[in-house]
């Protein structure tokens, strides 16, 4: 398709071309790693504790004896897989609101920002050690507390973007035509806001996993033996002298991840925004 | 008046105020006592400048906004009173062209789709290829190459996005055509085209029209009447030949004497 | 209501500019190539042409005002003075400060809207002559220049800001703030392209008004070839970053001018013209940086032959009154 190859002519940089081949290379790893695995991620053999990487471990094994590279792997799924479950929510409930309220206009909407608003001031971390305490620490509590704090973030983008829309003459032709509000919705504001909100979920892909990394670090998200990677650089915490493989590896996996992420967003940001040559 | 009993567009009495606003009474007037008639066939022209409230006439005429005072009735009936199912028939009764070619198109739709969603809406009795054709027709009947309609507005100029804008207001074939200042945002050569197109298609189509505009000798070309207008109310009416070489307002008399 | 303005008797030209060259500064592509014209003390002259037809950038940039633009070959000199390719740009500002004054497009954005309008003019004054002249007999000179333009009550506008006013108004207030330097060249791009017609004709009245009073040579740019004729003296038509015609502008609507400069009458609606007047022109007008060899007109001219594209076009002497740079020769005195 066409978009593809638009697509490919993003990249100005080679920074910014790796950046794509890793991003691409995160995400199928999260699709097929745990297919790809090794040896048993989960299955603990103090017998080969604390094994430097080698030929047989490439990543080492960790204080439990489990195979450093099939946790990550595995974990990839997990970190990943939550990552998007977030933003998925998080999209979908955000632009919901935001579009329905750009569209009523009026009383409403200036209400609904104003409560977005004032949910922003909702700190994450408390949030999450409060679903920690309801629901037990644990991924699920961490996935939620973050959907609970980041839905206004799209509320109040996608507001703003169905708002500059509406005011634009095309959807006075359309409301000369007669288009209903569920096609405007559908041919006129996701087609033209697409290129902001991708920009943001580029963007907030490597938010969002630093959160939920950062959560599991703290103990409030994923708990051992989930190997999620926060959680992973959690345990490994204790053998950094004798050990440095075990925090190193998921380390710098989300290190890898949030940037490669975040040079995509700022590539898009750059391509895609509005205000350049493209009319 | 071209012979008709009743005529097509009837204000009477339009009134309508600024944006309300919360503590302060409103005083002055977008529109005041605004009548005007438009009979089947005729290309009418609203002049004035800008801030004169003939854009505000068009947006009333085609129901994009709604008035405070007065009845507008189209082909007899009160639009006021329209059910739903009127609304929506009115759509394809009355269309508008607008002035700026670069806003008035979706940037995400394709030239042809832009023109087929008009047949979408108001035509659900053709096929989809048969849209796909009569789509390809329009076009090419406005200027614009068939082939060329996969492509985006952003590959075409001011003057071939407004043919794709006339297109698309035609595709429903309105009785009613709407033209809000549409050569103004175009260079001069190709303003002399889309005259050529709009004489062509009100010849064509038998189109009633109602021409905005603040240029005098573009409205003396095509209209048989006009209406002249001035902060919000209409000063002078008649036949454009007899108003715009002898007219008998003073604001009229001064603005053709400046005119070049 | 047709006024040409008054032909100059003077010998030696106020502006000649001789096969001015104007290209960008990234990637050096020439936009504007070959002009030659010549403008007489106390000239009213116009230069029209289309958007993208080049006549705002080759302005400004020889104006020195064109940031992403420069001179890239030929000659200028105003009034007897040589301005040199080389630090172009600099050169002609400073011309600006004294001897030329400019009207830009757009007067909302010319005009500092912090600043009381009043101090804008003195400022510019203050600028022109040098030695201030004491605060007062500035003033009075400022206030003097605001009744001279048709800003009423001066004395009053001159302690407001730009937003307090009207586009008409502002644009007077930009014409004072040019004026005030006492130049010898007034130069207006479109000045009167957001006015409405009342106050667009006002404006014009003013220039030329102005021109003939204080024996001041004006350049008129505008895209609307009717305003010019009935108001200009002779015309400079461009099209595609080339200069097609000088003309009287009398002559307009007669076959003694360039093909583009009749096409482009032709096409025009105007006081005397009838529907079946008007001849559109078939194709989208070519903007600057035409590449290739030969008319930019070509491609849309109903007498094009084939050395309309294979020969270069005529230069022009400078030194007649009017000029064609038609191939076959149309137009030419």
């Amino acid at each position: 398709m066409s978009v593809l190859r638009r697509l490919w002519a993003f990249p100005k940089s080679n920074v910014e071309r790796t950046a794509i081949v890793l991003g691409c290379l995160i995400l199928l790893l999260a699709l097929v790693g745990a297919f790809l695995v090794p040896f048993d991620p989960m299955k603990i053999d103090f017998r080969a504790k604390l094994q430097a990487p080698s030929m047989v471990h490439w990543l080492g094994t960790d204080g439990s004896g489990r195979d450093v590279l099939s946790r990550l792997l595995y974990g990839a799924r997990l970190t990943l897989a939550s990552t998007f479950a977030v933003i998925i929510v998080v999209v979908i409930i955000g632009c919901t609101i935001g579009i329905a309220s750009a569209f009523i206009g009026g009383a409403v909407d200036n209400m609904l920002m104003r409560l977005a608003d004032i949910w922003l001031g909702f700190p994450p971390l408390i949030l999450a050690l409060g679903f920690a305490s309801a629901l037990g620490a644990s991924l699920e509590a961490a996935i939620f507390a973050l959907i609970f704090s980041w839905w206004p973030n799209y509320a109040r983008l996608s507001r703003m973007v169905t708002s500059d829309i509406l005011s634009q003459k095309f959807i006075a032709s359309a409301d000369a035509l007669g288009v209903p509000t569920h096609r405007k919705v559908l041919h006129y504001i996701i087609p033209n806001a697409m290129d902001v909100m991708l920009i943001q979920i580029a963007l907030d892909i490597s938010a969002v996993m630093l959160a939920i990394s950062g959560l599991s670090f703290i103990g409030v998200g994923a708990q051992i033996p989930a190997p999620e990677w926060g959680a992973m650089i959690a345990d490994g915490r204790s053998y950094v002298s004798n050990g440095w493989w075990i925090v190193l590896a998921p380390g710098l996996a989300i290190f890898i991840t949030a940037v490669s992420f975040n040079v995509i967003g700022d590539m898009l940001r750059r391509e895609l925004d509005p205000t350049s040559r493209r009319r | 008046m071209a012979g008709v009993d009743i005529p097509m567009v009837e204000l009477k009495g339009i009134a309508k105020s600024f944006a309300r606003r919360l503590f302060v009474q409103n005083r002055s007037f977008a529109l005041r006592d605004v009548n005007i008639a438009i009979g089947r066939g005729e290309v009418v022209g609203i002049l004035g400048e800008s801030g004169s409230g003939k854009s505000t006439v068009a947006n009333i005429i085609t129901c994009l906004t709604g008035y405070d005072g007065g009845t507008y009735r189209f082909k007899g009936r009160d639009v006021g009173a329209y059910t739903r199912k009127e609304r929506f028939a009115f759509k394809s009764d009355v269309q508008i062209v607008f002035q700026d070619p670069y806003g008035s198109l979706n940037p995400r739709a394709t030239v042809r789709g832009s023109v087929m969603e008009s047949l979408i809406l108001h035509r659900p009795d053709l096929s989809r290829a048969e849209r796909f054709e009569r789509a390809n027709t329009l076009l090419e009947e406005v200027g614009i190459p068939a082939e060329a309609g996969d492509r985006y507005p952003h590959e075409f100029s001011g003057g071939q996005r407004q043919r794709i804008a006339i297109a698309r207001a035609i595709a429903v074939e309105p009785e009613l055509l709407v033209l809000d200042e549409p050569l103004s945002s175009l260079d001069v050569s190709i303003q002399a085209q889309i005259l050529e197109l709009f004489v062509r298609m009100i010849r064509e189509r038998d189109l009633t029209i109602v021409f905005i505009s603040h240029d005098v000798n573009v409205v003396r070309l095509i209209c048989d009447r006009v209406y002249v207008m001035n902060q919000g109310a209409v000063v002078e009416e008649g036949f454009a030949r007899d108003v715009l070489t002898h007219p008998q307002n003073e604001y009229t008399a001064r603005l053709l004497d400046a005119v070049y | 209501m047709a006024s040409l303005a008054p032909t100059s008797t003077d010998d030696r030209p106020l502006l000649e500019i001789r096969d001015v060259s104007v290209a960008l500064k990234t990637g050096k592509r020439t936009m504007v190539s070959g002009v030659s014209l010549d403008i007489r003390p106390r000239e009213v002259f116009g230069i029209v042409g289309e958007s993208g037809s080049g006549k705002t950038l080759l302005t400004r940039t020889l104006l020195g005002l064109q940031d992403d633009a420069f001179v890239e070959s030929g000659r200028v000199r105003f009034n007897g003075e040589e301005l040199p390719v080389a630090g172009y740009a600099g050169r002609a500002r400073k011309l600006l400060g004294h001897s030329i004054g400019f009207v830009p497009q757009d007067p909302f954005s010319s005009l500092n809207p912090s600043m009381r309008i009043g101090k804008q003019i003195t400022e510019a004054i203050y600028l022109a002559k040098g030695w201030p002249m004491g605060a007062e007999r500035t003033r009075e000179a400022a206030i003097s220049l605001m009744a001279e333009v048709g800003i009423p009550e001066p004395a009053l506008a001159f302690n407001q800001f730009p937003d307090q006013f009207s586009g008409g108004m502002r644009q007077r207030i930009v014409f004072a703030i040019a004026l005030a330097q006492d130049p010898k060249l007034l130069v207006a791009d479109e000045p009167t392209t957001a006015l409405d017609a009342i106050t667009q004709r006002r404006v014009i009245e003013l220039i030329l008004d102005r021109s003939r009073r204080h024996g001041l040579a004006v350049i008129l740019i505008s895209h609307n070839l009717e305003l010019l004729r009935q108001s200009v003296g002779r015309i400079a038509v461009l099209y595609g970053g080339q200069l097609l015609n000088v003309v009287a502008s009398g002559d307009i609507g007669r076959s003694t001018v360039h093909p583009y400069a009749e096409a482009l009458f032709d096409c025009i609606p105007t006081r005397e013209k009838t529907l079946a007047d008007i001849r559109s022109i078939p194709g989208e007008p070519v903007g600057a940086g035409f590449g290739l060899r030969g008319c930019a007109f070509a491609s849309r001219c109903p007498y094009v032959v084939t050395a309309c594209t294979t020969t270069d076009l005529p230069r022009n002497g400078g030194l007649t009154p009017s000029f064609s740079a038609c191939i076959l020769g149309r137009g030419a005195p």
